[in-house]
């Protein structure tokens, strides 16, 4: 891995939204970004840059978080809103071209609306106050929100999907994680259940996320499914949580360590050597990113128990649910550059690498050495020091883990709080590599998305 | 928040006459850059954002705006005396008095950090940390008065100021749980979208005349 990368900001997505800005959620495979702010998504395309769509007129509150569902067959797009007005949202797009078979399609329609849309659009900044009507008129046939989700009691502050798209989950200042299944008998059949509502934080639960499927996730489903879920809490603790077997989701670890609420988390995205269980990233009021990794012991014995039962059935007894309780440590802090609360972090599934961002307005990249080379990587470091950045490898005690900084950028929104950060494929004619390229977004409280070329 | 009986129906009050201001001293010209807060100050319903745009329109800067940067940095800076005046003169929720005549925001409590006395980049981030002192331990409405000063300065600083409010310690039964709670941008937030708590705030500004 390179000891040192630059930052550089390419053109900020066209209109910013002018107003506080919180998140920006890439597709997990197509060209789009949706960006929540106000009551509203701005879905952004990736290959032009500007809007694609907006999602208007489903919430009464601040619309704080958004989750694209994974898996769906061509041409369709599914959004899930997560809104201070305590409710989830379910938003549904269709491809005007339904008869195409074709997967690229929906990319394709993406880039010709967005061209035919961007000059209508500029017309209308300038136009200012009818702005907002004519934006609905344009939008309003391709977005159809088609259900609300109700229970929370407050504001929701995060919505995830699990992998499969079977499972939704959502939090909440109620302090509860509520599991929603998808029960529909084909996709756009949108029929919710709730199968667990988990009150085990003492305070707001401000993220959720499903651990990805990758080979050491599954390995290590053996009493319910394979579906993992984390959450993060005002608490300053992470709990970790999994199906029995029985159909009930209990908590089995709670992970202490921070010093101040947790604002997040984030699973490794990319499988690792030897199938372990994916370790997963919390970032935190108290300034630092911690990365946790499961402590897989006992290995023999459940490879033995395995081959008596099926893993998959009901049947298993009551005795074997201790064996649920699972051993999280804290494996690394990263190291320090943050001086106010880290509001966001992203771990690249492709690379490895992890960004972060925050009160302060900095954006720092971090990268991991593999730990068998832990001393080669001291030397490196120190070799590396001399000539790289003044901002990247000076900080760093080699002694303290393998992950150093990679690079810095101070003031990424100007004087602005940033309130997140995540990687993202490229898909703009700036890049050679449509599709592999990495950028980093990131979305602060000035309205605007900024994208950054890694180099 | 409605109570039959005040928390503290004997509060100490001062005299305005008494608090501290900049009155003798040369009042310092308010001009360029910070002329444009004024709006802010005297109008209600404007966000910060929106007046602060046209600073970030032009962002990231080219050499026209390192110019205006360098403008801003000739400026008088920002001091404890400014944050007084913009805040002790928010209302108490539920005496008849302002925050300064009650002593629960007291000018030595003030700290700006970097101090406005040391030459700082202009792009450099400041942290303006308040010390509130409730009329009395166990005073209910601290939330709200810490959430007041949060939301006034927020509103009139320029962006690149950071709001921290706490308790001042041993002034509050509940310290720690109040001020995390200010500390917490996105309960701030859903707070001010909360109708209720906001008719509450915008009337204890109702005096802030500056």
């Amino acid at each position: 891995m390179a000891s040192s990368i630059t930052l550089t900001p390419l053109q900020p997505f066209k209109p910013a939204v002018y107003s506080r800005a919180w998140a920006s959620v890439p597709h997990p495979t197509l060209p789009l970004l949706a960006t929540t702010h106000a009551k509203e998504v701005t879905i952004y395309s990736l290959t032009t840059l500007t809007k694609h769509s907006a999602l208007t007129g489903g919430h009464s509150r601040s619309v704080r978080c958004a989750a694209w569902k994974p898996g769906l067959p061509s041409g369709k797009l599914c959004l899930v809103t997560g809104s201070f007005d305590a409710t989830a949202g379910l938003w549904r797009f269709e491809s005007e071209a339904k008869d195409s078979a074709e997967g690229e399609q929906l990319e394709v329609d993406v880039t010709t609306s967005s061209q035919t849309k961007t000059p209508s659009q500029q017309a209308k900044i300038r136009s200012g106050d009818d702005d907002d009507q004519s934006e609905k008129s344009d939008t309003e046939d391709d977005w159809e929100f088609t259900l609300v989700l109700e229970g929370h009691e407050n504001e929701i502050k995060s919505v995830s999907f699990a992998p499969s798209g079977q499972y939704l989950a959502t939090c909440s200042r109620d302090k509860t994680v509520w599991i929603w299944e998808d029960v529909g008998g084909s996709e756009g059949d949108d029929e919710w259940e709730t199968v667990a509502v988990l009150s085990e934080h003492d305070g707001d639960v401000k993220a959720v996320a499903w651990a990805p499927d990758v080979p050491g996730r599954n390995k290590r489903a053996k009493h319910g499914g394979a579906d993992v879920l984390a959450s993060a809490s005002y608490d300053n603790t992470v709990r970790i949580w999994r199906e029995d077997g029985d159909g009930e989701w209990v908590c089995v670890a709670v992970l202490e360590g921070h010093e101040g609420t947790v604002w997040g988390l984030q699973w490794e995205g990319r499988a690792r050597d030897g199938e372990g269980f994916p370790r997963l990233m919390t970032f935190s009021a108290d300034a630092t990113v911690r990365i946790w990794s499961l402590v897989e012991e006992e290995e023999v014995e459940e490879e033995g128990a395995k081959e008596g039962a099926n893993p998959w059935s009901g049947g298993i007894p009551n005795t074997m649910r201790r064996g649920l309780r699972e051993d999280w440590t804290c494996t690394a802090v990263l190291p320090a550059v943050h001086t106010r609360d880290i509001y966001s972090a992203s771990w690249s599934g492709a690379s490895g690498m992890i960004a972060s961002t925050g009160s302060d307005g900095v954006i720092a990249v971090y990268g991991e050495g593999a730990s068998s080379e832990a001393a080669e990587e001291k030397e490196d470091v120190a070799m590396a020091s001399p000539g790289a950045e003044p901002t990247t490898a000076a900080d760093v005690k080699p002694a303290s883990n393998t992950w150093r900084i990679l690079g810095t950028v101070a003031n990424g929104h100007g004087p602005y709080e940033i309130n997140h950060v995540t990687w993202c494929k490229r898909f703009d004619p700036g890049t050679e590599r449509k599709g592999i390229e990495e950028m980093l977004v990131t979305t602060g409280d000035d309205g605007t998305v900024r994208p950054w070329q890694i180099t | 928040m409605q109570k039959s009986e005040l928390d503290n129906a004997n509060p100490t009050i001062r005299d305005v006459s008494q608090l501290p201001s900049r009155r003798g001293k040369q009042a310092p010209v308010r001009r360029g850059p910070e002329s444009k807060y004024d709006d802010l100050i005297f109008g209600k319903k404007q966000s910060s954002l929106g007046t602060f745009r046209r600073n970030v329109s032009s962002w990231p800067s080219d050499d026209e705006d390192e110019e205006d940067y360098a403008d801003g940095f000739t400026q008088e800076p920002i001091d404890e005396q400014e944050i007084y005046d913009l805040i002790s003169t928010i209302s108490d929720p539920e005496h008849p008095h302002t925050l300064g005549q009650l002593s629960v925001i007291n000018l030595a409590d003030i700290h700006i950090t970097p101090s406005p006395a040391t030459r700082t980049a202009p792009d450099a981030l400041h942290t303006v940390l308040v010390e509130i002192t409730p009329t009395i331990t166990h005073c209910s409405l601290a939330t709200v008065i810490g959430l007041a000063v949060r939301v006034r300065l927020e509103r009139a600083l320029p962006p690149s100021y950071r709001v921290d409010i706490k308790m001042k310690e041993g002034s509050h039964a509940q310290d720690d749980q109040v001020n995390k709670q200010l500390a917490d941008k996105e309960r701030v937030a859903a707070a001010l979208e909360n109708d209720t708590l906001k008719g509450v705030i915008d009337k204890m500004f109702t005096t802030c005349t500056r």
